[in-house]
C-alpha cells in the first residue's frame, strides 16, 4: 500500500498498483501525485539509487553537517516504495514480473533508452490487457526528435516558454525560471493522460500507452505567445517579471522599505482601479498632483505615465511589502510581495488552511512538506515519507 | 434532395467523457483551460455566459491581423473575434443567461439539474449570491461534483484577495526563484499558473469523475492556485524549510545555472541575430568531451582541468566567455542541431513563430491543428501533449459564438419551446 496517511474517505488509488521507472522529475512527480493519493507506488531503482538521490540539496543532520539523504528526492517522492534490482537478466526478469502485476507502469526513457532497457512499451500493452502506460519522455516517442537529450533549461528553451523569460534589458540572456519547471509541465499532462486513461479502463476495461511529451507540454503552455503568433502574427518580448507582450510595458515590480519587491501591474485604461490607488495614495499624503481631475482622463495619464511611474516608486519605497499588499488588496488592488521560501510557513493565510505539514520518518526524522495541490469533500490525504533505497525489497523477493 | 447538416450544429460527441455534461460557470484563463480538456474528450461543456459582462478573452484585443497592445482595446469588441477566447473554449457549447433576473436563476437551476458537474472560478462570493453553493446544488442534483477554481482557495483570511497569474506567481514563491542574484527578480514573462492551475484542475476534476465512477459518490472540489505553485518549487523550498537555509541570500536565485547538479557549461548562449539564443546544458564528462569535438577542440577547452565536473563548474565564468565567442557565429537551430547530433544537450531559444513553422518535432507530431470559425476564420491551436493509443481526442468546433447554442440547450436539452424561449428573451433572461 501507498505511504499516504488517508484522513478521510477512501483514496482514489487505493488498491491501484504502480510500477515507476523513471528518472526525470516529469514522472517522479507524477508518481508522487498518484502515491500522495493512496496508489502503490514502487519505484524501482538502479543498485546506487535513481539520479535524484545523489544531487542535493542534502538534508543537514543534528551536527550541522549534510547527510547523504537528498531533499531533491524528498521532494519528488514521498508516499512511495523503493526496491532496487540491477539491470542484468535476474533483475529485469523481476522488473518484468512487477509490471505484469501492475495496473500502470510510468516511464520518463525516450524511445533509444526504453530499447537500451529492453522495454518495449507498445508490445507490453499488447501483453497486458489492463496495463496502462504512461510514458512522460523528453520530446515523446515518435518524430525526428524522439532521441533528443533534455533538461529543464533545454526544455523550457526548446518548447517556448523560456524566450518570454528574462529582462527588459535584451543584452542579458533569457532567464530559467526556477523549480524544474519543464519537468513538471510534462509532469501535469502525465497526470491527466493517466487520469484519461484510468477512465477509459474502467468503462472499457482496457489499459493502453499514454504518449506524453515533455517538448509538446512547454510548447501548448505559453500562454499569449502562440495566440500572438497564431492570430496577428506578433512575436511577444521579454520583459522583467511581467508579461511578455508585443510591446514594452510599464514595469510591475516596486521595490518596498523591507526590501522586499512587490508585484502591482497597473492597468491605466482601468478607470476603477485608477481611482482606488489615488485614494490610498492622498491617504497617506503621497497622491501630490495625481488627485488632479485631468487625471481622469485615460489620455492625459498616459502622457504623464514617468511622472505616475516616479510617484509610485516613492508611495511603495515607505511602506513595507505586508502593509501594501494587505492595504492594497482591501482596496481591492491585485498587488502581490514576492515571497521567498522562508515567508511561506508564516503566510497566516496558509497556516490558517493548514498547508504545510509535518511527516514524520520511521526514524523519527519530522519533514515539513507542502499539502496537497487540492482539496476534496469526499476524501482527504497527507503525503508519506519518501522510502530509503531498497526499503520495500521485499516485494520482488517475496 | 439530402438535408444540409451545419457543421457547427451540436451533434453527438464522441469521446471517453461523452456521457458527461458540465454546467460551466468558468471563465477568463484557469477555468476556461481547465474545462477544456473535458471538451477536448467529449464532455458536453455548456459555458454559462452573461450578455452584458463579457468574458475577458472575448474582449482582449488577440485579433487575426490586426496587431493590438492590451492598451488599445476596442470600447466596443465584437464579442466573437477575440483569438484568446477561441482558443480557451474550443469543443464548448455556448449558452447566455442573465443571474441577475429571477428566470435566470431558474433556467440555470434547471440546466444545473441535467448536468453532473458543475464548475466555476469567480471571486469567492458569487456563487453563494446566486445561492448556488454545493450544499444546495447537491439537493438539485446528489451525485455533483462541483469545482471550484480561485487564487486562495475558499477559506481562510486571503480568500477574498484579487489574484490573477502573477499576483499568484509573487505570493507562492515562484518569481522570487528566478533571476539573477543580486538584482530584481526575473521572475515569469507569462501567467504561468493560470496554466498549472488549471492543469491541476483539469486533474482534479477527472479525480473527482474517475471517484464517482468508482464509488458512485460526488463531491466539492477547493483548488488554491497559490497551493498548486507552492507544490511546484521543488527541492528549493525544502532546503529552507528542513534545513532552514533562507533563500533570501546573496547568492539566490541563480540565473542560468544550476547549484546542486553540477553542470557546466550550463547557460543561454547567443547565436546568429538579433536577441537569438541557444541554451546549453552539459552535466557529465561525456557530453563535454562532445563538446570539445563540436568546438574543434581549441587549446582552452582542452585545458585538463576541465575534464572533471568539479574542475568545469569552478570556471564558469570562463567557460561562459569562451563558449559565446563561438555560439554567436552560428544559427540557433544549426547549432541545437550539431550538438544533439553530437550528444550534447542543447535547445534553442524558440519563439512561437518557431514552434509553428520551423520545430520539425510538433509538426510531426501535430501538436497544432486548424479549425474554422465562422467571424475569424481559419485558426490554429494548441492541442493536447499526449497522445492515446486509444482514447481520442474529439475536435468538433472552434469557440462558440456569444449564446450560439441557446436554441440547442434551452430547446432540445431543457425541452423548452420556441415560445418559451422568445418569452425569456424578452424578458432578458437569456
Amino acid at each position: 500500500m501507498s505511504a499516504a496517511r488517508a484522513l478521510a474517505g477512501s483514496l482514489p488509488f487505493a488498491g491501484l498498483r504502480v510500477v515507476e521507472l523513471c528518472d526525470t522529475p516529469a514522472g517522479e512527480q507524477l508518481g508522487k501525485l498518484v502515491a500522495d493519493l493512496g496508489g502503490e507506488v514502487v519505484k524501482v531503482e538502479p543498485p546506487g539509487g535513481v539520479a535524484s538521490r545523489r544531487h542535493g540539496p542534502f538534508r543537514t543532520g543534528p551536527d550541522g553537517v549534510p547527510t547523504e539523504e537528498s531533499l531533491a528526492f524528498v521532494a519528488y517522492n514521498s508516499s512511495k516504495r523503493s526496491v532496487v534490482l540491477d539491470d542484468g537478466e535476474a533483475g529485469r526478469a523481476l522488473r518484468d514480473r512487477l509490471v505484469a502485476g501492475a495496473d500502470v507502469l510510468l516511464t520518463t526513457g525516450s524511445p533509444r533508452e526504453l530499447a537500451a532497457a529492453g522495454l518495449d512499451l507498445d508490445a507490453l500493452v499488447e501483453q497486458h490487457e489492463r496495463l496502462v502506460v504512461v510514458s512522460t519522455s523528453p520530446f515523446g516517442l515518435t518524430g525526428p526528435w524522439k532521441d533528443y537529450l533534455t533538461s529543464d533549461l533545454v526544455g523550457l528553451a526548446a518548447g517556448g516558454p523560456l524566450a518570454s523569460c528574462g529582462y527588459d534589458d535584451h543584452s542579458i540572456p533569457p532567464i530559467l525560471p526556477g523549480g524544474g519547471q519543464a519537468f513538471q509541465t510534462a509532469a501535469s499532462f502525465g497526470y491527466c493522460g493517466l487520469l484519461l486513461a484510468l477512465i477509459e479502463r474502467e468503462q472499457s476495461g482496457r489499459g493502453q500507452l499514454v504518449d506524453v511529451s515533455m517538448h509538446e507540454a512547454n510548447a501548448v503552455s505559453g500562454e499569449l505567445a502562440n495566440p500572438y503568433w497564431f492570430y496577428p502574427k506578433a512575436i511577444v518580448q521579454r520583459q522583467t517579471c511581467r508579461h511578455a507582450q508585443p510591446v514594452p510595458t510599464q514595469p510591475a515590480l516596486f521595490q518596498c522599505a523591507d526590501d522586499v519587491w512587490v508585484y502591482f501591474a497597473l492597468i491605466l485604461a482601468e478607470q476603477r482601479s485608477w481611482k482606488a490607488l489615488v485614494a490610498w495614495m492622498d491617504e497617506v499624503g503621497l497622491a501630490d498632483d495625481l488627485g488632479d481631475p485631468a487625471y481622469d482622463d485615460l489620455a492625459h495619464r498616459q502622457a504623464n505615465f514617468p511622472h505616475v511611474q516616479e510617484m509610485l516608486d516613492v508611495f511603495f519605497m515607505l511602506q513595507t511589502s505586508e502593509d501594501a499588499y494587505s492595504e492594497g488588496q482591501r482596496r481591492g488592488l491585485p498587488i502581490g510581495p514576492l515571497r521567498a521560501f522562508e515567508d511561506l510557513p508564516h503566510d497566516e493565510h496558509l497556516v490558517a488552511r493548514s498547508f504545510f505539514v509535518d511527516v514524520a520518518d520511521d526514524d523519527g526524522t519530522v519533514t515539513t512538506l507542502p499539502g496537497l495541490p487540492y482539496r476534496f469533500s469526499a476524501f482527504a490525504a497527507e503525503p508519506g515519507p519518501a522510502p530509503r533505497l531498497g526499503a520495500d525489497q521485499g516485494l520482488v523477493t517475496a | 434532395m439530402e438535408q444540409q447538416l451545419d457543421p457547427r450544429s451540436p451533434a453527438r460527441r464522441s469521446g471517453l467523457l461523452s456521457g458527461i455534461r458540465v454546467a460551466d460557470f468558468c471563465w477568463m484563463g484557469v477555468g476556461s483551460v481547465a474545462t477544456r480538456m473535458l471538451a477536448d474528450f467529449g464532455a458536453e461543456v455548456i459555458k454559462i455566459e452573461d450578455r452584458t459582462r463579457l468574458d475577458m478573452p472575448r474582449r482582449l484585443p488577440i485579433y487575426k491581423g490586426d496587431l493590438r497592445s492590451y492598451g488599445e482595446e476596442d470600447p466596443n469588441p465584437d464579442p466573437n473575434k477575440g483569438g484568446l477566447f477561441n482558443n480557451y473554449c474550443r469543443n464548448k457549447l455556448g449558452v447566455t443567461i442573465n443571474m441577475r433576473t429571477p428566470e435566470g436563476k431558474e433556467l440555470c437551476e434547471r440546466l444545473i439539474a441535467s448536468s453532473s458537474v458543475v464548475t466555476e472560478n469567480f471571486a469567492p462570493g458569487v456563487m453563494e449570491r446566486w445561492g448556488l453553493t454545493y450544499d444546495t446544488v447537491k439537493e438539485i442534483r446528489p451525485d455533483v461534483i462541483m469545482a471550484r477554481m480561485s487564487g486562495y482557495g475558499h477559506d481562510g483570511p486571503h480568500s477574498g484577495h484579487k489574484s490573477y497569474g502573477p499576483v499568484i506567481q509573487a505570493v507562492c514563491g515562484l518569481s522570487f526563484n528566478s533571476g539573477l542574484a543580486g538584482r530584481e527578480p526575473s521572475g515569469w514573462g507569462l501567467s504561468y499558473m493560470d496554466n498549472q492551475a488549471a492543469y491541476y484542475n483539469s486533474a482534479a476534476l477527472l479525480l473527482a469523475i474517475y471517484h464517482r465512477m468508482l464509488t458512485g459518490e460526488g463531491g466539492e472540489i477547493d483548488v488554491s492556485a497559490v497551493e498548486v505553485g507552492i507544490n511546484l518549487l521543488g527541492p528549493d523550498l525544502l532546503d529552507t524549510l528542513v534545513n532552514q537555509r533562507p533563500s533570501r541570500r546573496a547568492d539566490f536565485p541563480r540565473g542560468n545555472r544550476l547549484e546542486f547538479e553540477g553542470a557546466a557549461p550550463h547557460g543561454v548562449y547567443p547565436a546568429s541575430g538579433a536577441d537569438e539564443w541557444v541554451a546549453v546544458a552539459v552535466f557529465d564528462d561525456r557530453a563535454w568531451e562532445s563538446l570539445v569535438e563540436v568546438l574543434g577542440s581549441p587549446d582552452w577547452a582542452t585545458d585538463p582541468n576541465l575534464a572533471t565536473v568539479a574542475g568545469r563548474v569552478a570556471r564558469q565564468d570562463d567557460l561562459d566567455a569562451h563558449l559565446s565567442q563561438w555560439t554567436k557565429n552560428f544559427d540557433k537551430h544549426d547549432l541545437m542541431h550539431r550538438l544533439q547530433a553530437a550528444g550534447v544537450p542543447a535547445g534553442a531559444v524558440q519563439n512561437s513563430r518557431d514552434l509553428a513553422e520551423v520545430d520539425a518535432q510538433i509538426a510531426h507530431r501535430g501538436t497544432f491543428f486548424e479549425l474554422d470559425h465562422p467571424v475569424i476564420g481559419p485558426a490554429l491551436f494548441e492541442g493536447n501533449p499526449m497522445s492515446f493509443s486509444r482514447t481520442e481526442q474529439h475536435n468538433w468546433r472552434s469557440a462558440p459564438l456569444l449564446g450560439e447554442d441557446n436554441d440547442y440547450v434551452f430547446g432540445e436539452l431543457l425541452g423548452l419551446s420556441a415560445d418559451e424561449r422568445a418569452d425569456l428573451t424578452d424578458r432578458g433572461a437569456i
